[in-house]
């Protein structure tokens, strides 16, 4: 099959696994540590991630994870404007791991924080139209005509009025110099950014052949799952293997770190088998503290009022100026990322190397975790990155890869690890709960004179540096990584607050006298980066207080925010932009509006949602989004994300609820851990800045307002407002 | 031992009687398009046709299809042959991470082969089984309004969708 080709049959080609022999190769380059593409016979590779093949076509090493959030697309349309070739045409490879294909924000080979169109537009389509121009040179050279003479015209080198294709020229450009700063496109002169494409991973997900980490087989193949303590943290005291080992199918019963491995011969043999396991614990501290306890931690520290603070201009003076002040606690709650296709990863080591097989945020760390548990330096570990069947930051913390490893070097098998979904939902990574308290002061002429914000709760860098570090330093004993985890920990303790934790809560309007204060409260259950991070939570706090704030200055919130953000025009254009197409909704009989606007992940955001209440719950029926990220590579997918972002923060603020009991967590699965349904799903109308600026986040910012905006509109519904989520009538 | 057709081929398995018929189809007969999501038939990622009928086949015993005729996403169509809702599914974008959109389709086809011309409401009713964690709701309704009002949608017979690709054993 010509053209796109990550179908299962190309990318079981590609990663290696047909027929059991190895395809893929190790390059061997000048410098540094081979990189992972392929080693094809007179193939042109200049640099890691393109590659002309003899038969004119180009295989491109996607460097990032494509996730749902339309990376895939967005990347390789840079590659097919620069160095123009037919988009539909190109052989997207995930990258395996490497420290060529890092993420720039990162150092890490990572894929999350609204990244890849940010840290990619211009290097990548650099190195598209570099390879383009020494395509053209060594044509040049080739025909022995002037290279000004030439152009070219999908995949081909036009002279005059004969075509030829770019390969005829492999051997000459092969050992010419690599041009390092060609020229880029103009955009008066795009062919493929900025326009109307329906996204290259489509068709391969609408036939059941895009191939996700839990549809991996290899031979002799073994499958594993895992039980875990229901309290994280908790270890094994003892468990009896005996009359497990003794079940249909199943081989091993193995201790690991996170719990008891029991491997079988299918996977319903394994899930049948772990059912049955009886395991008792050392229970940790965690196991004391339920939700309630939780909240009411987090309710004494904001009264002892100790923490770490952050302030510009004068937050006295502020209130002083003030005519009216208000103090309001927000309430958001843990949850669960709950990605639909549920952790999974294969492991194989055999002959002194090592494979794995999972679709990860950070391939990278992947590699250096199978490295560590296997005892194997990281260079002879290969990672054969899959689609992910939902990420939202949940495939950044990567125990499961751990897990397989550790359990493949138990049971000397190639192992395939499935977590359930009640895993998923019990014995994860979770976003932060955060108990929020702002106080805000606005003056006689209606403006915001003090803006006093403080949040409770746990910090993420440390809980993230616990799981990344040892994935990171293969090579350090645990003792050390620990240390530093511990470390970052008292760090965001009494010296300084983990920027995340709060980002959002001061930020947005024109806030001359602000101040930002943090207090640590963790109780220990495991935390990680949740779709849009500290702004999931920040946003509701910070635009229902807004919309507050409004009304006691008798303002229009539309027109309020906008007096707001004279230092913002950015934000400034979307509330206006949104709040225009607002005014197209007809008035409707028992329908009622609500606005938000945050900026977030470098991009900006409004959103104005139209709801009612039937039957004494919420019903949301329309949103309009206005969304500035810079200049737009593919509408489309920015129109998707804001749309995906606006239903993942309705499930947030109408259920979303991690609760704990003796420090396990409750719910369980889908039953009792809903996610948003199409019956309850709104139609969404989304408009996008036509903008030349550089290109910002997209997978994230769509999310942080809709919460608010939902807030908001049932306060215009019912006249009650709604500090807590998830929102209850 | 059970049989069964599975894409207009018979089939059987020694697959013990209640392992569910989604790790038979997955895992036996190597046919990856049908997705475990949640295991207790709550989020539709293993949906299939049992005799032109959308079942959730992660709770559905393989004994219980003994005699039956199963459908799945390699069925009904494929790249190079695509039933009409997934060419439409390819054409407007609809996946973003995809992992759902198989069960989708399979919901969507057999709802228009009962009710070719659905409502907005009748598509809430007969789609909310199957959980989008992306959120692709709105597109997903727009394709099968689209597919239905364009009339696009073949007749599902299994006599005309027994090429199912069984793609060779990688094991």
């Amino acid at each position: 099959m010509k053209g796109w080709n990550l179908t299962r049959r190309g990318f079981l080609k590609a990663s290696g696994i047909v027929g059991g022999g190895l395809v893929i190769g190790y390059m061997v380059t000048r410098d540094g540590p081979p990189l992972p593409v392929a080693d094809i016979e007179g193939a042109l590779t200049p640099n890691a991630f393109l590659q002309l093949t003899p038969d004119n076509m180009v295989r491109f090493y996607f460097p990032r994870d494509e996730m749902g959030q339309g990376a895939m697309m967005g990347l390789t349309t840079l590659i097919a404007e620069e160095l123009d070739y037919p988009l539909n045409e190109i052989e997207v490879l995930f990258a395996g791991a490497h420290s060529a294909y890092n993420n720039p924000d990162f150092n890490l080979q990572g894929t999350g924080g609204s990244t890849s169109m940010k840290v990619h537009f211009l290097p990548l389509r650099q190195v598209a139209a570099n390879m383009r121009a020494l395509i053209l040179d060594a044509a040049a050279s080739d025909l022995n005509v002037s290279r000004s003479s030439l152009t070219t015209h999908d995949a081909q080198v036009i002279a005059g009025d004969q075509a030829f294709p770019y390969a005829q020229f492999i051997e000459t450009a092969s050992a010419a110099e690599l041009p390092e700063s060609a020229t880029l496109k103009p955009k008066t002169e795009f062919k493929y950014i900025g326009k109307e494409i329906a996204r290259i991973d489509g068709q391969a997900k609408s036939t059941g052949t895009a191939e996700y980490g839990i549809d991996i087989e290899v031979p002799n193949m073994h499958y594993a799952m895992v039980k875990r303590c229901a309290v994280a943290g908790g270890t094994i005291k003892s468990f009896d293997a005996v009359p497990i080992l003794a079940t249909v199918g199943v081989t091993d019963v193995v201790a690991i770190d996170s719990g008891v491995a029991v491997v079988a011969t299918s996977f319903w043999q394994a899930k049948k088998a772990v059912a049955a396991l009886t395991v008792e614990w050392n229970l940790p501290e965690l196991a004391n503290i339920s939700s309630q306890q939780i909240k009411s931690d987090y309710q004494q520290a904001l009264q002892d009022e100790k923490g770490d603070s952050y302030s510009e201009g004068d937050i006295t003076q502020g209130f002083t100026a003030a005519s009216k002040i208000v103090e309001r606690e927000y309430w958001a709650p843990y949850l669960a990322h709950a990605p639909l296709e549920p952790l999974n990863a294969v492991v194989r080591i055999e002959n002194g190397e090592a494979d794995l097989w999972s679709g990860t945020q950070f391939p990278g760390v992947a590699q250096g975790l199978v490295a560590r548990y296997a005892g194997l330096p990281k260079e002879k570990v290969r990672v054969n990155s899959t689609f992910l069947g939902g990420g939202f930051g949940r495939r950044g913390a990567l125990t499961h890869i751990t897990e397989a490893t550790q359990t493949a070097m138990a049971t000397n098998k190639a192992i395939k690890l499935i977590w359930s979904r009640e895993e998923d939902i019990q014995n994860g990574f979770y976003r932060p709960a955060s108990l929020m308290k702002i106080k805000a002061g606005i003056d006689e002429r209606g403006k915001i004179s003090a803006w006093q914000a403080t949040r409770v709760g746990g910090n993420l860098t440390p809980s993230v540096l616990g799981v990344v570090l040892p994935g990171v330093l293969p090579r350090v004993p645990s003792g050390i990584t620990n240390l530093i985890t511990g470390a970052a920990n008292s760090v965001f303790d009494g010296w300084s607050i983990d920027a995340v934790s709060i980002e959002g809560l001061i930020d947005d309007y024109d806030f001359a006298n602000k101040e930002i204060k943090h207090i640590t409260v963790d109780h220990g259950l495991p935390l990680t980066f949740w779709r849009s991070v500290g702004h999931s939570y920040t946003a509701f706090a910070k635009e229902t207080l807004i919309d507050e704030l409004a009304e006691f200055a008798e303002a229009d919130p539309v027109e309020f925010r906008k007096q707001h953000t004279q230092d913002n025009p950015r934000l400034q254009q979307v509330i206006e932009m949104a709040g225009q197409a607002m005014q197209q909704w007809q008035n409707e009989l028992g329908r009622y509006v609500g606005f938000a606007a945050h900026g977030s992940f470098s991009s900006y955001v409004a959103e104005a949602a139209q709801i009612s209440i039937e039957n004494g719950g919420i019903k949301v029926h329309k949103i309009v989004c206005a969304v500035d990220c810079g200049q737009v590579v593919n509408p489309d997918v920015v129109r998707g994300q804001m749309e995906g972002a606006i239903m993942f923060g309705l499930t947030a603020a109408l259920y979303g609820n991690i609760e704990l009991e003796n420090g396990a967590v409750k719910e369980s699965n889908f039953h009792n851990y809903p996610i948003l349904r199409m019956d309850a799903a709104p139609t969404v109308q989304v408009v996008i800045v036509d903008s030349d600026e550089a290109p910002t986040g997209v997978g994230e910012p769509g999310l942080p307002p809709i919460a608010p905006a939902v807030a908001n509109a049932v306060y215009a519904a019912t006249g009650k407002r709604l500090y807590a989520m998830p929102f209850r009538l | 031992m059970t049989k069964f057709n599975l894409n207009g081929r018979a089939v059987e398995t020694i697959d013990s009687d209640d392992t569910p018929l989604l790790w038979v189809v997955r895992d036996t007969f190597k046919l990856k398009g049908s997705k475990f999501g949640c295991g207790i038939g709550q989020c539709g990622a293993c949906t299939m046709h049992l005799d032109g009928i959308a079942k959730r086949t992660c709770i559905l015993p393989i004994i219980a299809v003994e005699g039956k005729s199963v459908t799945t996403i390699e069925g009904l169509g494929t790249p190079e042959n695509m039933h009409a809702l997934q060419a439409v599914w390819t054409e407007q974008g609809v996946p973003q991470c995809g992992y759902c959109q198989s069960g989708q389709i399979m919901s969507a086809a057999a709802l228009l082969e009962t009710n070719p011309d659905p409502s907005k409401s009748e598509i809430d009713q007969a789609m909310k089984g199957n959980i989008c964690r992306c959120g692709c709701y709105p597109r997903i309704k727009k394709a099968i309004l689209d597919v239905a009002a364009n009339r696009k949608v073949k007749k599902l017979q299994l006599s005309e969708v027994a090429t199912g690709p069984f793609p060779e054993d990688v094991s």
